[in-house]
């Protein structure tokens, strides 16, 4: 004789159709858990690079930009301060007004880029005092306005995907927990017949937290990996178009992206068995 | 023999004023006050809609009363607490009129649940629940799950279930309901050898008056919700 089934019957169509629930959830709930991690990532990325990069412009002759840069050169806490050519000026103007070349007559300004070292206080305010004591014509930049607008706004972006990764997590949880309650009524004649003939409650609700505990760990597993799959593929498609892709959020699998995908299914496992364990209990209190 | 350090004194079931009441006016059992002796047997009997079914579920701790207590074993079941219950339930076996089989279970499997659910090892308890499958007349389906078997065969297999675990108490609910005569006194004469040989307390719910003129034992009479004990049956 074979040995003895398990308690539960195999799994039907009604568990089915809660695998496929919680894998759609998991998946969504990990996708926006990696689109945020990446936007936040690419947001520290863009203020990184810009910060301590400081533009100097130069109205005047030649002599008057490389003064301005021997300057700047010799500011305390600044790196590097180096004059920008013509041809980088027009590379960088080519966006807007193409890259066939300026016309000789358009006034480009001179323009000096500058690295601060990252403690450098107030390094800007420094060269700008001593450019205007040398009498130079010229504005300094430090970007602070530009950066601090991206920092404002890609914090908002992140505490926005934050928050939709949220409330994402919390509505998988509590459709986990409604799908694995519905599921469980259907077993409700098991229960009270394993109840009847002598079943501890916490033994008849341990087979269905074991069952329901796998069943969502499968499916979160399965719902992160096609997460997974997805932001990859999108990825690939946007650098195969794009030419900017520094841009666009980039998927490293880093600690948190591995962190994000590992955490999903035991998240959506411990909901679907604690929903077991409360539906279970919830019928046995109905019981004598 | 098994063991039992239950008093021979004490009542193995009591009801003490016990009535069902499902709203004013709504009484399904009222009053009900009769004591089972350990070793005794007896039958339950009244029409069909008399309350049979409701004192048997009182009995084997599917409903609470309404009014009154319920003992088992001299222990007042309300005050037992949820893990009592249940060991108290493993005391007994109950063949329930639908007869309640796992389907996904196969007939060895359905008749060995009580005794998985308390922990015994297959290998402990393969022959004798194989025996007793043979000695109700189903050793060759006890591969058979449920959806394959006749409502007889179910029956048997619900009472094979209901004994397995040589109960101190069994109650059944027209356990003969759906089997031929032949086969309803055999399964009469396994409940009077446990009730003989293991000492064990036998409750009978049935509609079949010649059943109860064949089987000495007691018998409860309900009607209208209202209980009433007649004397000894004679027997063959």
């Amino acid at each position: 004789m074979s040995p003895s089934a398990p308690l539960l019957p195999k799994e039907d169509t009604r568990e089915a159709a809660l695998f496929f629930v919680v894998c759609a959830l998991c998946f969504l709930a990990s996708f926006a858990g990696l689109v945020a991690r990446s936007a936040y990532a690419a947001a520290d990325t863009w203020a990184d690079q810009v910060t301590g990069e400081i533009t100097i412009r130069v109205r005047g002759d030649e002599a008057a930009a490389v003064r301005a840069r021997e300057i700047a050169n010799a500011s305390p806490g600044i790196d590097t301060a180096r004059l920008i050519s013509r041809s980088e000026a027009e590379a960088l103007l080519a966006p807007w007004l193409g890259s066939s070349g300026l016309p000789e007559d358009i006034p480009i300004p001179f323009l000096i880029a500058a690295s601060a070292t990252r403690d450098a206080p107030a390094v800007a305010d420094i060269i700008d005092r001593r450019l205007k004591e040398e009498g130079l014509d010229a504005i300094v930049d430090e970007h602070s306005v530009w950066s601090s607008d991206l920092r404002q706004s890609t914090n908002a972006a992140g505490l926005a995907a934050l928050g939709a990764v949220g409330l994402l997590i919390a509505t998988a949880v509590a459709v986990i927990a409604f799908a694995t309650h519905a599921a469980l009524l259907a077993r409700r004649d098991i229960v009270e017949v394993l109840h009847l003939t002598g079943a501890r409650d916490g033994f008849i609700s341990s087979l269905f937290e074991q069952r329901f505990l796998m069943l969502g760990v499968r499916a979160g597993a399965t719902g992160a990996l096609l997460a997974l799959a997805t932001a990859a593929f999108m990825l690939f498609l946007v650098k195969q178009s794009q030419d900017q892709v520094w841009l666009l959020p980039q998927l490293s699998l880093s600690l948190t992206d591995g962190l994000i995908l590992g955490v999903t299914p035991l998240l959506a496992g411990f909901a679907a068995m604690i929903s077991a364990r409360v539906t279970v209990m919830q019928s046995l209190s109905e019981m004598v | 023999m098994k063991e039992r350090n239950i008093s021979p004194d004490t009542p193995t079931l009591r009801f003490d004023r016990v009535s069902v009441s499902y709203g004013p006016g709504l009484d399904v059992l009222a009053d009900a006050s009769f004591e089972l002796r350990p070793g005794s047997m007896t039958f339950l009997t009244g029409p069909s809609g008399a309350g049979k079914s409701t004192l048997l579920k009182l009995a084997y701790l599917a409903l609470r009363p309404s009014q009154g207590r319920v003992s088992l074993f001299g222990i007042d079941t309300a005050r037992q607490s949820r893990a009592e219950r249940a060991l108290t339930r493993r005391k007994l076996g109950v063949v329930f009129q639908e007869f309640r089989l796992l389907e996904h279970l196969t007939a060895f499997e359905n008749a060995a649940l009580p005794l998985r659910v308390a922990g015994d090892k297959e290998k402990r308890y393969r022959n004798d629940v194989r025996e007793l499958l043979e000695w109700v007349g189903l050793g060759d389906r006890m591969n058979a799950r449920p959806a394959t078997l006749s409502g007889g065969e179910k029956q048997r297999v619900a009472i094979a279930r209901a004994v397995v675990m040589k109960p101190d108490l069994i109650i059944a609910d027209e356990p003969t309901g759906n089997v031929d005569t032949e086969m309803a006194d055999r399964l009469m004469r396994l409940f009077r050898e446990l009730n003989r040989r293991v000492n064990t307390t036998v409750l009978i719910a049935t509609h079949d008056m010649e059943l109860i003129r064949r089987t000495p034992a007691d018998v409860l009479r309900i009607a209208n919700g209202l209980l009433s004990r007649q004397g000894q049956e004679s027997g063959r």
